[in-house]
Formats: structure tokens, sequence, C-alpha cells
């Protein structure tokens, strides 16, 4: 049979793409090690400077800190209402998955700009601003659909005559899904876990709007390309390039593993 | 009617949102009609100031760009991808996933290293002797541009993708037993097939591009302000109210193109679907 081959200009034309996109992001790892003043390239002499600077720095590192309490915090909200919501779509009957997903994901279609300004004014109402559980919800109801799609789309996969079987063995519905359901459905729920800590970790607009006395990492950022663009900006991003790749790549084979394996 | 016990797991999560998500949109638009008193005034000097009309349609106009730009650039990289074989497709995918799920504040960073006045672009023109003084590339349209559509590109490649493998390969080898040249079996078989998913990822590039925020602030000069940063300036002069009538024109302009660009893309496709490209 004869297959299908790319010719070589698409070839070319693919990794000339894939460089576009990889190539600014990556640029910036040595542009962190430069031990120069300025913001230059190709750095003159190289350097953990901006490291130093970084980690030395009370201000970065309490913005970091902000930000680590916030995601974990929003993490665990999205987490939990997002499986339990994939567990209540994937389980319900035909007719009612879609709109119950559409409703669930409904957030991703709104500009965030618009949450934030609606968050906002609705806490300032309630005098609500400044509060970092107010922030976590927030950014829990903008990182919940990823959690919906991720773990509805991998208890599909799991064959409910198993839970069936506890039950009729005797287990109650909570123990059956203890048992039978929960565990091949754990990679799927540290991936979109995962996934709903950067969401959250990264998110700079409702934060921004939202907090005024304390400051997250995403705002410090913000406030240090506003007004002079200090090198360590370039040494933050380095940390966050690197962990957020790894972090993201263990995601992508959890998610890709929970959906392979449970298939039947 | 009895409420089916699974959906009681529902419970949270449509709490979340009716809390963080409806209840807020709900007061936007009251703040956006009522300041303190029963008012269009915020609407009205929306529309009849030229500066506030210029800044919607250039939202409008650059959002359109960033979208068929990631169309254009993409549908030949997600077509690539979905050529090889199985275990090679997972590989290249991540090289898209990563870059997707990057902080846009970061990837828009990454820009400014690489457009400044010392950046890579600049040092490289000056060491190949092209220019003896730095070029402004930055606080330019065509730097938000093109950040804008290296951001987005990931998301509508993937979703070519997914409309890709959908599709039965064995048709385009069909349509070549049948006497197709490559061209046309591409052209007249696939991109029909192709078409619906490919316009589903444009209408969300385009809905993600309205919203943008961080890239044309950092990027982009006074010209290149986008509906998203008036929002911001407003709020920080504590316009709310103002803010809240640009948050509500923001979204009815979004769904409207919405709109407009399904049908449109509809109408497109039924015309190449009857009588080939």
């Amino acid at each position: 049979m004869q297959t299908l081959k790319p010719s070589l200009l698409l070839t070319g034309y693919f990794w000339l793409i894939v460089a576009y996109m990889i190539f600014p992001v990556v640029i910036v790892i040595p542009v962190s090690f430069a031990s120069s003043e300025f913001l230059r390239f190709p750095p003159e002499d190289f350097g953990v400077r901006w490291y130093r600077a970084y980690f030395t720095d009370p201000i970065w590192i309490a913005a970091t800190i902000t930000s680590f309490r916030v995601a974990v915090l929003s993490t665990l909200i999205s987490t939990t209402c997002g499986t339990l919501a994939g567990l209540a779509i994937s389980r319900s009957p035909q007719r009612m998955q879609s709109p119950l997903t559409y409703a669930a994901t409904v957030p991703i279609v709104i500009p965030h700009i618009f949450i934030a300004l609606g968050v906002f004014i609705l806490a300032l109402r309630m005098n609500l601003t400044d509060s970092e559980i107010a922030l976590a919800f927030a950014h829990a109801a903008v990182a919940m659909p990823f959690v919906v799609l991720i773990t509805s789309a991998a208890i599909r996969q799991i064959d409910p005559t198993i839970e069936r079987a506890a039950r009729v063995l005797g287990a109650g519905p909570v123990r059956a899904f203890r048992v039978a359901t929960l565990p091949p459905l754990i990679p799927a729920i540290v991936a979109a876990a995962i996934f709903a800590f950067f969401v959250s970790f990264d998110e700079l607009i409702i934060a921004q709007f939202l907090m005024k006395g304390s400051e997250t990492l995403p705002m410090r950022i913000w406030a240090d390309l506003r007004l002079d663009i200090s090198p360590v900006v370039a040494a933050v991003s380095g940390l966050l390039i690197v962990v957020t790749t790894i972090a993201m790549a263990c995601a992508e084979i959890l998610r890709r593993r929970a959906v392979a394996t449970l298939a039947p | 009617m009895k409420m089916r016990p699974i959906l009681w797991l529902f419970l949270p999560a449509a709490l979340l949102l009716a809390a963080f998500i409806v209840l807020p949109s709900f007061d936007l638009f009251r703040a956006s009609v009522f300041d303190p008193e029963f008012s269009t005034k915020h609407f009205q000097r929306l529309f009849e100031r030229g500066v506030y009309l210029d800044v919607m349609w250039r939202t409008i106009r650059v959002s359109l760009a960033v979208a068929v730009l990631c169309t254009v650039i993409g549908y030949p990289v997600a077509f690539f991808i979905n050529l090889q074989p199985r275990r090679r497709q997972t590989i290249l995918l991540f090289l898209i996933l990563i870059p997707m799920w990057m902080s846009i504040l970061i990837r828009t960073y990454a820009w400014i290293v690489v457009l400044g006045r010392d950046g890579l672009v600049n040092e490289a023109l000056a060491a190949l002797g092209f220019t003896t003084e730095p070029v402004q590339m930055l606080f330019t349209s065509g730097a938000v541009l093109a950040a804008m559509v290296q951001i987005l590109l990931p998301i509508q490649i993937l979703t070519c993708y997914a409309a890709m493998t959908e599709i039965d390969l064995d048709l385009i080898r069909a349509a070549r037993v049948l006497g197709a040249r490559p061209r046309q079996a591409l052209a007249r078989v696939f991109l029909p097939l192709s078409l619906d998913g490919t316009l589903t990822g444009l209408v969300i590039i385009f809905m993600l591009s309205m919203g943008f925020f961080i890239t044309p602030a950092l990027l982009g000069g006074r010209q290149d302000r986008m509906i998203a940063n008036l929002i911001e300036f407003q709020v920080q002069r504590l316009n709310w109210s103002f803010a809240a009538a640009l948050g509500v024109v923001l979204l009815v302009l979004t769904v409207a193109m919405i709109v407009l660009l399904r049908a449109g893309g509809r109408m497109l496709a039924r015309r190449i679907l009857k009588g080939g490209l």
C-alpha cells in the first residue's frame, strides 16, 4: 500500500514553525545567566548573579510564596469540584452529558478580563478585595473546565461494570467507587491538578484587580516589566520555563497513560 | 421529579461557577447601567468618542488577523503531524503542547528579549552588517502580531490536528487510485473534511484574541491598545462603571463576531464543498 509522505518542503516548514514557537522561549535561559547590568544578547559574561538577586530579594520571594499558597488552595478547590463534576457528567444519561459539559466549561469562552472585572466589582461591594481566599476561588473557577475535560474523558474509559461488580459483592456506593473506579483514575486527576495549579500560578489579571496589599508572582513580574526591565525577571522566567516544562511533560504523560491504559 | 443521585456530584462545581462566574457577570452588567441611578451614559460615551470606537475596531481587526494567520500557518503544521507514524506524532505533539502551557507573561517577556534594542534580532542584524543603528521593533503593531500568533498558534494546530485525525486517510488513497493528482486529492477530499474543525479553531483563536491584555500592553505602543487594556486603564482610574460598560461591549462584540464568523465560515465551506477549489 502506498503511504502518504510529507514533501521535503513541508518538513522544512514544520521545523521552521516549531522554531518560531519554541525559540523565543528557549533564548531566555542563556540570557538569564548573563552577569551584565542590562538585557543584552549575547551576554558578555555568564554567572548566576540574577538568580542570586532573585533568591535574596524578600519582595520576590514573598510574591512567589503568595502565588504558591493561592495556587495550592485553588488547585484543591478546582480539582475536587472538577473531578466530581466529571463523574457526574460521565455517569449521567447520554442526553444530559453535553449540556452539563457546556455548563461546566463555560469559563473557557469568557475573556479573563471580563471575569476579573466582574469578580472585582462584586468583591468591592462585599468588601472581599485583597483576600487570597477569594482569589483562589476565582482562579479555581477559571481552572475547573480543564479538570472537568481531562477527568471526564478518563472516566468514560473506565468500565462501569467493575464498580457494579463491587456493589454486587456487598460494597457500599462510596467504597465501590474507591476500590474500583478511583485507582485507575488517579493519573488523570494528578494531571488535571498540575494543569490547574499552573492556571492559577500564572494568572495575572484577576490577581491584579483583586489584590492591593499583597502581590502574586505574575503581579511582581508585571510591575517589573512595566517600570524598568530588571534582569531578575530573566532569572525568574528561566526558572519558570524549566519548572513548567517538566511539570507539563509529566502531566501530559500521565494524561496520555490514563487514556491509553484504560482504553478497552 | 427526583434528581438522579449522581447529579448531586455536579453541585460543588455549579456553586463555584455560580458564585465566581455567573454572579459577577450579572453584577458587571448591573454596574454598567447603574451608577448609582439607571443611566446609559457610559455606553453613550463609548459610542460618541472616536478614541473608544478606534480601540473597539482595532481589537476586532487584530483578533481577525491573528485568527486568520494562526489558521493559515497552523493548518500545514497539523497536516504534517498527521502524516507521521503514530509514535512520532506523540513526540511532535509534545513540541506543540509544552509552549502552549507556558505562561503568557513569560512568553511575552521572551519577545522583549528577542526584539529589544539590544535584543537578539538587532544584534544579529548588526553582526551581519545589515544595520548600524538598532531597529525599533518593540512597541510596534508588528511585534504584537508576531507574539500573539506565536502564543495562540499551538491551540489552532491542536484543533486542526484533532479534526484531521478523524479523517480516514484511505479516502485520499482512494481518490488517488481513482486518478486524482495528489494536490487534487487534498483539495477535493481532505480539505473539505477538515474544514469544520479548522473553522472551530479559527473561532476559538479569535475569541481568545479579543480579550488579550498582556501582549499589547508590553509589546505595543499607544496605538496598539485593545479593549482589555482600556478596561485596566479605567479600573486604575477608579472608573468602575465605565470599565464595566467596556466589559459588556467586549463580551457582546465577541459573541456577535463569533456568530458572524461561524455563519460566514459555513457559507464558504458549502461553496468549497460544491464547487471544489
